[in-house]
């Protein structure tokens, strides 16, 4: 969440990518920060037991909303 | 004098429960008298910031310390210790900011050196890692109770341990020098003797290793070696600093044989490496070594390169602590993969 | 609770977000990697998914050191002054 806000705060549009499990952690920390506005792209929990092909399909599930996550 | 009113003191621990200030345990009301003795008592500036402290980075004045510790419970005499400890948990090479948001489950455990052991009377001897000195309950808490309201490491928003464990209230042990063969932890690691330092490790739970019948270093290290052995998962490598807690009188069965801590250390990590074959995922448990080291290996179910179960010797670290009687000691993980948390050090500064 | 001092230390400064252009043509697009096990693979296919539909000018890939820390000032100051926009995966 560090890196994303901070990213942002130097000019550069972020999507930062992470899973359900922690929508409400990077929520609090980015409030915690003063990034009120700042919005992640949420993927389904969990990761670590998937294989490629199912983190692959989880790309393209969230690339629309990635996409519209950098631009107006 | 109205702040000690019973029902007004009960009505501020009430208030600061809400408020989501505390450990869940009742804390005692930091009215700005009793701030303003424990600022007192450590002679340094109220307004002097220690460290900011990962993960919000919130600045840990000598004030605010004061505030968490006099909540907490401690001596105004005990904030000399909480300084230390918060600038050791707040230096780079701990990492607080991974230590506090992660899933897994480590809390900073404070070992302090020293005379001020004695000065303080924080327990080094029998229940070192249980209840009954107020010193150890305190010093452990407040720096939690500054993890959380300075560092923003709430639990269960943003401190996200799936088990976290009860060192998460209170974690502080002194070593027993007098009753070790062997030089302190803080003078091992190049502090002057008299000295007094904290060290603070990210740790799991203490893991109790029980063996009555061992009188040489060679059987008691191999009981021991089976236990470090599990430490994160049976096949994990590569492992960082790992504390081990030697009762006097396991500590004598090795001294007395003449054995150095270096040379305890040595035949251990000697002793924790496995051959590839046995770390590939699949075979006993889906965890094993990662791809980019499976890689280097044409056949690693065959394959029968050793690996180290620690990086390197001086990972493991040894102390001595508790009861005179009693053939048990501890191991106390690390949360020490590679890049992540590795034991620290700060001297302790008394007015 | 006046008489007694606050035990919290808030950070919050007011941020905004980073103004947006209207499309990825023509800008360059890091994937950072934060070094989570799995996380390539979601890189690898976003990078695949870019190409395919969207115009960038380039993609660059960078990894962080580790998941348990944020990105080392080097890092970060690299990226700032070498990218249009960021992806950042996959913490988890």
């Amino acid at each position: 969440m560090h890196d994303g806000v901070f990213f942002e705060d130097h000019g550069i549009p972020t999507a930062t990518v992470i899973s359900s499990e922690f929508q409400r952690a990077a929520r609090a920390q980015a409030d915690a920060l003063g990034a009120k506005a700042y919005q992640t792209v949420v993927v389904e929990h969990p990761i670590q037991p998937l294989t490629r092909e199912e983190v692959r399909a989880l790309a393209d599930k969230v690339y629309d909303e990635i996409v519209r996550r950098l631009t107006a | 004098m109205s702040l000690l009113d019973p029902e007004v003191e009960g009505g501020a621990i009430e208030a600061l429960y809400a408020r989501g200030v505390t450990d869940g345990l009742p804390v005692v009301p930091p009215t700005r008298e009793r701030v303003a003795r424990a600022v007192a008592a450590c002679g340094r500036a109220r307004d002097a910031v220690i460290a900011l402290v990962p993960p919000n980075y919130g600045p840990a004045t000598v004030e605010k310390i004061a505030v968490n510790a006099v909540m907490a419970g401690c001596r105004p005499e005990y904030l000399p210790v909480v300084i230390a400890a918060v600038e050791a948990v707040c230096d780079e090479a701990f990492d607080l900011h991974g230590v506090s948001a992660t899933t897994n489950a480590p809390a900073p455990l404070v070992v302090v050196n020293g005379p001020v052991r004695a000065a303080l009377d924080i327990n080094c001897g029998a229940g070192v890692f249980g209840p009954g000195w107020r010193a150890n309950a305190t010093i452990g808490r407040a720096l939690r109770l500054v993890c959380v309201n300075v560092g923003g490491a709430t639990p269960g928003v943003v401190s996200m341990s799936t088990l976290a464990h009860p060192g998460r209230y209170t974690y502080c042990i002194g070593e027993y020098e007098e009753a070790s063969p062997w030089e302190s932890l803080c003078v091992e690691h190049g502090f002057a003797p008299g000295r007094n330092t904290v060290a603070v490790l990210a740790a799991d739970a203490p893991l109790g290793v029980y063996d009555h019948q061992s009188r040489t270093p060679e059987d008691l290290l191999a009981t021991i070696a089976a236990s470090l052995a599990v430490v994160s998962h049976h096949k994990m490598t590569h492992w960082g600093d790992t504390l081990l807690v030697l009762s006097p009188e396991h500590a004598r069965i090795i001294g007395d044989a003449g054995w150095k801590k270096a040379d305890a250390r040595r035949w251990l990590w000697e002793r924790l490496q496995r051959p590839v074959r046995e770390l590939v995922p699949g075979k006993d448990g889906g965890e094993g070594l990662p791809e980019h080291v499976l890689r280097k290996f044409n056949d690693p179910a065959t394959e029968t390169t050793l690996i180290p179960k620690f990086r390197a010797p001086e990972n493991l670290k040894l102390v001595v602590a508790g009861g005179t009687a009693g053939r048990f000691s501890a191991i106390v993980p690390g949360w020490t993969f590679s890049k992540a948390s590795a034991l620290v050090f700060r001297p302790i500064h008394t007015p | 609770m006046s008489e007694y001092l606050d035990p919290t230390a808030s950070v919050a400064v007011p941020r905004k977000t980073a103004p947006r252009s209207a499309s990825l043509d023509g800008k360059t697009v890091t994937l950072l990697d934060i070094s989570k096990a799995k996380g390539d693979h979601l890189l690898d296919r976003i990078e695949e998914l870019l190409r395919e539909r969207a115009r960038p000018k380039a993609i660059v890939r960078k990894k962080k050191p580790t998941f348990a820390r944020p990105a080392p000032d080097g890092l970060r100051t690299e990226i700032v002054g070498a990218t249009d926009v960021l992806i950042e995966a996959l913490a988890d």
